[in-house]
């Protein structure tokens, strides 16, 4: 996955926040619209430093968790650990292919459902198999097809084979 | 890769994770928030950030229920349209039935009340049946008359029921005269280049004999078939002349053969005159309407 330069991968976040809370709230099209923030952050997360990419995550949870009655925090602890994990893989990967990309979105979408299931507290969660197993497997595996889309589009990793 | 710049020291690097450790702690700690804070910075967040998010799901969705509100309106204004459809039909029939009984009342015991049907089949055009048989008197030739004036005449009769013609028909003629009785001549039918262009006309008037516009044409009792003094129609304009002694008019029917329904029909002969039946209230027959007046 190569870089896509700073600016460019605060544009794209910028756009897939909006397009997310646009597809989720303003058309309430629900599960049926990709996770596009938890994308836009592993994308920026991979242009910035460890600190700001925590930053952006928290925020990011906020503005979700602004709309979640019941488990307030989750979704700000679950990003910033994404943001964070996000930019730290820099250090790990250099990860300059397609397949790279796939996985660290899979992952990162899979980690971060993960995450949200253990932070939003037993009282209201559903089982680990249905909630982070299945749907998580399912929204992770949609999430990382819609980043080779979005990768495809922006640029990001164009010139990999 | 991204070079990470300044902050590719150990320092940078260390505030890195300093600040990536503080907002660690902050978003583990907004779970413990009281409720009430974290209900302020909800609201804080949707009418900031979110709020266009929301103000745009909140136009959907009055857009959906104007919508589902517009079909509603719709079903509901084409239930009304159809009531006051069925109602505006039985507004005329309940007047023309009432016209009807005026007539059947002046005309007496031997005018009797029927019902006509169309077939509605190819070739059955001008053409009608009636809840009428030998059985209630009716004869071949009977003549058919409305409230208006003269629909037809019945040409075959059965037991039951009987086939008649409309004006409409080819073979349709009638003996007329003008309403003060001074004019006569013979109604025939002439055929439009379609069904709805078929005329009545007034044929065989003396060329120099003076008629006034729009004069009524009443049936003249000559023949024996129909009695004299039913509605025909109104003078229309001149259809023809032949030289200096014979003119033909285009006359305005009495009566739409589509929408006689309810007619009466006269039992036996055509003789007599019934002009009064039509004409009692305005004894220069001016005032007759025909069927398409006030609808």
């Amino acid at each position: 996955m190569s870089s896509i330069g700073r600016p460019r991968a605060w544009v794209l976040a910028l756009l897939l926040f909006t397009l997310h809370f646009l597809l989720h709230i303003g058309f309430s099209f629900g599960r049926g619209a990709p996770d596009l923030l938890t994308l836009a952050l592993l994308l920026l997360a991979r242009e910035i430093s460890i600190g700001r990419a925590g930053l952006t995550g928290f925020v990011f949870g906020l503005c979700e968790d602004a709309l979640s009655v019941l488990a307030f925090g989750a979704n700000s602890i679950a990003m910033t650990l994404i943001g964070i994990a996000g930019a730290a893989t820099r250090d790990l990967f250099v990860g300059d292919s397609r397949a790279f990309l796939i996985s660290y979105v899979f992952i990162g979408k899979l980690t971060r459902d993960l995450i949200h299931w253990i932070a939003v507290g037993e009282g209201l969660r559903q089982p680990f198999v249905e909630q982070v197993v299945i749907e998580g497997g399912i929204a992770a595996l949609y999430l990382a097809v819609i980043g080779v889309v979005v990768a495809e589009v922006w640029g990001v990793g164009r010139d990999l084979a | 890769m991204a070079p990470y710049d300044n902050e590719s020291d150990s320092n940078g690097r260390g505030r890195d994770l300093l600040v990536a450790g503080i907002v660690l702690v902050m978003a583990l700690s907004t779970s413990f928030l009281a409720e009430p804070r974290q209900q302020r910075i909800s609201a804080a967040l949707q009418v900031s950030v979110l709020r266009p998010f929301i103000a745009t799901q909140e136009r959907l969705e009055q857009s959906r229920i104007g919508a589902a509100e517009a079909d509603s309106l719709m079903a509901l204004v084409d239930s009304l349209s159809s009531r006051l459809s069925t109602q505006s039909a039985l507004r005329d029939e309940n007047r023309n039935l009432r016209a009807l009984l005026q007539i059947a009342e002046r005309a007496g015991p031997e005018y009797l009340p029927a019902t006509l049907l169309r077939p509605g089949t190819p070739g059955s055009e001008s053409m009608f049946l009636v809840d009428r048989g030998a059985r209630d008197g009716l004869v071949e030739g009977s003549p058919v008359v409305s409230a208006h004036g003269l629909v037809g005449v019945v040409r075959e009769v059965r037991e039951r029921n009987s086939v008649g013609i409309d004006w409409s028909h080819p073979e349709f003629r009638a003996s007329a005269m003008l309403a003060d009785g001074l004019v006569y001549g013979l109604v025939e039918n002439r055929r439009g280049a379609f069904r709805e262009e078929d005329r009545l006309l007034l044929n065989g008037i003396p060329f120099n004999e003076p008629v006034a516009p729009a004069s009524l044409v009443v049936t003249s009792g000559l023949g024996g078939i129909y009695p004299r003094g039913i509605p025909i129609g109104r003078l229309d304009a001149l259809a023809d002349q032949e030289g200096t002694w014979r003119k033909s008019f285009w006359l305005v029917p009495m009566v739409h053969p589509g929408a006689a329904t309810h007619v009466l029909v006269l039992r036996g002969g055509g003789a007599g005159d019934v002009t009064e039946v039509w004409i009692a209230d305005s004894p220069s027959g001016d005032s007759i309407a025909t069927e398409g007046d006030g609808r």
